[in-house]
């Protein structure tokens, strides 16, 4: 109840949400729930997809009857179709590896900051190693150790994000902690868990939330830049990485709208996410909130 | 009717209104303020936060907030309206015939400059032909003025290294460079010790007697005002109220408003001096001796303790870094149903006493009893017998309530952590108790920052009263919040305790304060007792030089 | 003494920095697969000649002990011989290490000073229209991802204009032992394109800290004292503003220096500059173990050494970390 009180939003801050990146990014997720009614043709099917037709310029029509708005690529797999599949895989990685990084790091930011001492010490070389490690290779390293396949990606972008979490929601927790508030709950006898749950954490959640958005953007690209790599997901499931990767190839040879179309697509989903994070960020910047 | 012969003032304004235009509109600040500052004269403009004094010293000096403007007076200076000037000419102004100087010492300065550059730089700025030598001459001159030691040493020395008092000594310097003839100085000393803000003052009135200087003096510290202001001006809400010369302000307050202003100030008063039998140890020609027999029937018992800082390292384990003391051998008894007052400076450790026993930092100590039971402070917080039984109310009350609780949610956990089994009366018990703290039960459900300050303060006070204490911990409850509600926070405190039996260890900077509400008073120094006795004798007839030295550190219209 | 316990905490930091690095290598690999399929001919070997291969490179062995064989021969400065090139890990590394410096300096010279400019022009006129343009458009650079930047600029820069070479070194010139490409034109221009793939997002990110920073001084108490003190704006932007925002760029500078020396592998492999991270991933996708291991210290060596620069940049930099009160 306390968390809701806090995102309770003005009338003001509803109006100035609905921005353009904002809209874009809502058609963006809209788009990734309804691909397959949206795509004329499934790419994971091989099925459906025309070998001669490789290679197709944007416009051609295709020999199932519908145009490939946006080309095909080396496979003849319609790149429209590609886009929208692969906008599945890259929000679903990078929501679900940002929440689940959000909510480790969160917990271990917050009780490193209270108990002190050697839980500190302990969490935060932790932490600073992670950090200190670049994350390429962090995730370089974990997606060669765990293999190839979704699930593999998230918990390797897991592991490449608590981190900086952890540091940020510990620090502000670290001032928070020192505040009379919560000096004031420690002199009554309550329990550790609950001066954690019900002071210090609704306090020091607001970097976290303000960081969401942003690692978001960054497990995007990440995700896309391991299957550039190929090392991310299998091809036979395109993400926008893959896809673009695959066009390098043929880029040389001026077949450009293989990798021009998803990057971009990747790209106009990396900025949207980025905007609506600045706007996270200015609704819970203590300083321009309004009294 | 001004005569001719009479000379014109140094800075006249007139009918000055300041407006703060936002999105929601435009709201005044400052409602037609009028006031005059001579040659050589200290003009005090006083109020409470909020009063609008800070955006008359802005405007003076020609730095107003953005969003805010000047929409209707003016200010003369010399008979030049200044508001008619170009941004050039206003900037040649504050270098030169208009200075200022801020409150916070901190951050006034540039941490990356030494401060002999950044006044060098100020010099420079305003006669730019000056060969580097002279700069540094005059620089190094300015310094010792305004009562720098060593002065050409500490030249070289960048902010951090110097204290707070030296710090605002550059900032006057630096005000000085110009050759100015008005300083605007706002809050010049709030940030400072009381010993600190006498000699600060004294630089100032040294600077009025021997330039002929005028200061636009700015504060809410009617003890300020009273040491070196000729006139004072009294606002509240953006406007003024009174003015007049001190002396008769201070005598004889016409307004309601500056009545109350000073009756809330409290003041230091000497102690008669009547031998009592029950005069602790310390008094017997024994002075700073940390020792004390209980007159009564101590409640809570401290012998020996002791803290350090510095933690651990390796550099300790070579013996290259010696630990400090934050506290050393304290020894306390605190009265049961008494207080006991805990003063000294900023750094003297009386904090950390409060902390230790409230559980929030560990300790050592020979011995610590509450109620002849033996309790144990070298784990923080948890199970060591003190734990619920000692309940603190903190300086700032705005960071002192979580954010994100009601008033009643804050209330009910605290009623719950502490209740015997199956007591369920907890709203009806939190409603009594607020009301008689004078809050009323709509303020049950808001949130901490649709209170004012005193409210909040009263909520703090509540939720310690209602963990069920035996000794409540207060420290500097009063000098976060404005001077007209001190009084009613510190007249409750001590209602509040007598009422319900318990026991009160009240830590302050502020002598008049303890002298009003405290039993016994022991003054800490460098985390030792420095003096320790009764009120009456602290006050009255201690020989104690740093005693005396922090008596009379206080301005003079306190002791009155 | 704040010295010694800065220089101690280091060598802790680089020593748990390789440890580290060299376990997840070692496994990293193991888990992989078996480097000899990519040494010996699959074609034409024989199990008998895969065998031989194994035990040479002492594969048959059990991972702690090809650990333990790898911190031996670490203690003579050994890294191995290059499973697929033959050649001692180390200098392998070490003969690409011309190529990458020279892109990753002219890379974060052009980001800090484009950044620093930026940011200074829109930090001191917060609200504007040029201040809300910088903010708009380093969030879009900031979002591009940096493979697809550079198939963009290869696309438009090399392929349609056909103004720059796709990829490549170009002509070399010998220096000190290495070969620079700066040196000739041809070079100079076939550096045009990975640098601007480098120095883009990072210009992005440094005006975006600059911003902050100034904005932030800007509203300082001192700042405010400087301007009642009668200085001029130029003044005070120059000796007050610049070194107290300098602190966090020359941090982010450092960092970010250190990230291209190690994995500019993206935009090496799509350029095609021969230069460490292409090594890396080169060698990662063959299992060449040696050469990794030589990589990963190289780069830890590396990392190390530059936040021990940024912390002296700091001491010089900051008085208050400098000479304590």
């Amino acid at each position: 109840m306390t968390i809701m009180t806090s995102l309770r939003l003005s009338q003001r801050r509803i109006r100035g949400a609905l921005t353009l990146p904002n809209g874009i990014l809502a058609l963006f997720v809209l788009a990734a729930i309804t691909a397959p009614v949206l795509a004329p043709q499934n790419p994971y099917d091989m099925l459906q997809i025309l070998g001669w037709e490789a290679s197709s310029p944007p416009g051609t029509m295709s020999g199932n009857g519908y145009r490939y708005l946006l080309g095909t690529d080396g496979l003849g797999r319609d790149i429209a179709s590609c886009i929208l599949y692969g906008l599945r895989i890259s929000l679903v990685v990078s929501v679900v590896s940002a929440a689940a990084a959000a909510a480790i790091g969160l917990t271990l930011g917050v009780v490193a900051a209270y108990f002190g001492r050697w839980v500190d010490a302990v969490i935060m070389r932790a932490v600073d190693l992670q950090l200190s490690l670049p994350t390429m290779l962090v995730a370089l390293i974990a997606i060669v150790t765990l293999g190839p396949g979704v699930d593999r990606i998230i918990l390797a972008l897991i592991i490449v994000q608590w981190a900086t979490y952890a540091r940020v929601v510990r620090s502000v927790a670290l001032s928070e902690a020192g505040k009379p508030y919560v000096d004031a709950v420690r002199t009554m006898p309550l329990s550790h868990g609950r001066i954690i749950l019900r002071h210090l954490l609704p306090n020091s959640i607001a970097p976290a939330i303000t960081l969401l958005p942003i690692e978001i953007g960054h497990a995007v690209a990440l995700e896309a830049t391991l299957s550039f790599l190929g090392l991310g997901v299998p091809m036979d499931q395109p993400s926008l990485g893959s896809t673009v990767a695959n066009g390098f190839q043929y880029l040389l040879t001026g077949q450009y709208w293989i990798s021009l179309f998803p990057g971009f697509a990747l790209f106009a989903l990396i900025a949207a996410i980025n905007f609506a994070g600045e706007d996270i960020r200015r609704l819970w910047d203590p300083r321009s909130r309004s009294l | 009717m001004t005569t001719k012969d009479e000379k014109a003032p140094l800075m006249e304004v007139r009918d000055l209104t300041l407006v703060h235009r936002g999105s929601s509109g435009s709201t005044p600040i400052v409602r037609d303020v009028s006031f005059s500052l001579g040659y050589g004269q200290v003009l005090g403009i006083i109020g409470e936060s909020g009063a609008g004094k800070s955006t008359i010293g802005n405007a003076v000096i020609g730095l107003l907030a953005p969003g805010i403007e000047q929409t209707g007076g003016s200010i003369r200076m010399n008979g030049i309206a200044l508001e008619t000037l170009d941004a050039e000419r206003r900037r040649a102004l504050r270098g030169g015939a208009i200075a200022s100087i801020f409150q916070d010492h901190t951050s006034s300065l540039d941490p990356l400059m030494t401060i002999g550059a950044q006044l060098g730089e100020t010099i420079a700025a305003l006669s730019p032909d000056l060969p580097r030598a002279e700069v540094r001459k005059r620089a190094v001159a300015l310094l010792e003025r305004v009562g720098i030691p060593e002065p050409a040493r500490r030249y070289n020395s960048y902010p951090h290294q110097l204290s707070g008092g030296q710090r605002q000594r550059v900032v006057i310097a630096t005000a000085l460079a110009g050759s100015p003839s008005i300083i605007v100085a706002d809050e010049p000393t709030s940030a400072l010790d009381a010993t600190v803000q006498k000699q600060i003052l004294r630089v100032l009135k040294g600077l009025v007697e021997e330039k002929g200087l005028s200061i636009l003096l700015i504060t809410h510290d009617m003890g300020v005002i009273a040491e070196i202001a000729d006139r004072v001006v009294v606002m509240k809400n953006g406007a003024v109220v009174e003015q007049g010369s001190t002396a008769a302000l201070l005598e004889n307050p016409q307004d309601v408003y500056t009545r109350n202003l000073l009756s809330a100030v409290p003041k230091l008063r000497r102690s008669n001096v009547d031998v009592r039998a029950d005069t602790p140890a310390g008094a017997d020609g024994n002075p700073g001796q940390a020792e004390c027999r209980p007159a009564r029937d101590a409640i809570l018992v401290v012998d020996n303790l002791s803290k350090t800082f510095g933690g651990k390292s390796i550099l300790r384990m070579f013996g290259t870094e010696k630990p400090g003391f934050a506290l050393r051998d304290v020894n306390i008894r605190l009265p049961r149903g008494g207080v006991l007052g805990i003063v000294g400076e900023s750094g003297s450790g009386k904090s950390t006493i409060g902390r230790i026993l409230a559980g929030l930092e560990t300790g050592n100590a020979d011995k610590i009893e509450l109620n002849g039971k033996a309790c144990d402070i070298t784990y923080r917080g948890r199970g060591g017998g003190l734990l619920g039984q000692v309940q603190m109310v903190f300086q700032d009350p705005s960071s002192s309530l979580n954010p994100r609780l009601t008033v009643v949610e804050a209330l009910t956990e605290c009623v719950r952590a502490t209740a015997r089994s199956g007591d369920d009366r907890s709203r009806s018990r939190i409603a009594k108790t607020i009301e008689r703290l004078g809050l009323q039960q709509a303020h049950l459900d808001r949130y901490p920052h649709q209170l004012s300050g005193g409210q909040k303060q009263r909520v703090c006070i509540a939720r310690a009263l209602l963990a069920g204490p035996q000794i409540m911990i207060a420290d500097e409850p009063t000098s976060a919040l404005d001077v007209s509600v001190q009084a009613e926070i510190l007249s409750l405190l001590k209602e509040t305790v007598a009422e319900n039996d318990l026991s009160m260890i009240f830590i302050s900077h502020d002598l008049a304060v303890v002298q009003d509400i405290c039993d016994e008073v022991c003054v800490m120094r460098n985390g030792r007792i420095e003096d320790y006795g009764t009120s009456d004798f602290i006050f009255g007839r201690s020989e104690n030089p740093y005693t005396r030295h922090l008596i009379d550190a206080r301005p003079k219209i306190f002791t009155r | 003494m704040a010295l010694f316990k800065v220089i101690s905490g280091r060598l802790y930091q680089a020593f748990l920095l390789l440890v580290v690095m060299s376990l997840i290598g070692f496994v990293g690999i193991h888990s992989v697969g078996n480097p000899v399929y990519n040494i010996v001919n699959i074609e034409t070997a024989t199990p008998d000649d895969i065998r031989r291969a194994t035990e040479l490179l002492g594969l048959d062995q059990p991972l702690w002990r090809q650990y333990l064989v790898f911190v031996q021969n670490l203690a003579t400065g050994s890294f191995g011989t290059s499973y697929i090139y033959h050649l001692p890990a180390f200098e392998l590394v070490l003969s690409k290490l011309s190529a990458t410096i020279e892109l990753a300096a002219f890379a974060i010279l052009i980001a800090a000073a484009a950044g620093t400019g930026l940011g200074l022009l829109a930090g001191t006129r917060p609200g504007t229209l040029v201040d809300r343009m910088v903010v708009i458009v380093t969030v879009y650079a900031l979002s591009v991802p940096s493979f697809w930047l550079s198939m963009m600029l290869v696309l438009f820069g090399a392929v349609m204009t056909g103004w720059f070479p796709s990829g490549g070194r170009g002509s070399t010139v010998d220096l000190f032992g290495w070969e620079w490409s700066f040196l000739t034109a041809d070079g100079l221009k076939h550096l045009v394109l990975p640098v601007l793939a480098l120095a883009i997002p990072n210009i992005a990110l440094i005006a975006r800290l600059a911003r902050a920073g100034t904005v932030e001084v800007q509203r300082a108490d001192f700042v405010r004292f400087c301007l009642a003190k009668g200085l001029s704006d130029r003044h005070i932007l120059f000796r007050h503003t610049l070194p107290n925002i300098s602190l966090p760029i020359v941090t982010i500078v450092g960092l970010q220096f250190g990230g291209m020396l190690a994995f500019a592998m993206v935009v090496e492999s799509i350029f095609a500059w021969p230069g460490v991270g292409k090594l890396l991933i080169d060698s990662i996708q063959l299992l060449d173990r040696p050469v990794v291991m030589a990589t990963l210290t190289f780069v830890a060596i590396t990392f190390v050494a530059l936040n021990a620069i940024v912390d002296l940049l700091y001491a010089v930099l900051d008085p208050r970390v400098r000479i304590s009160a």
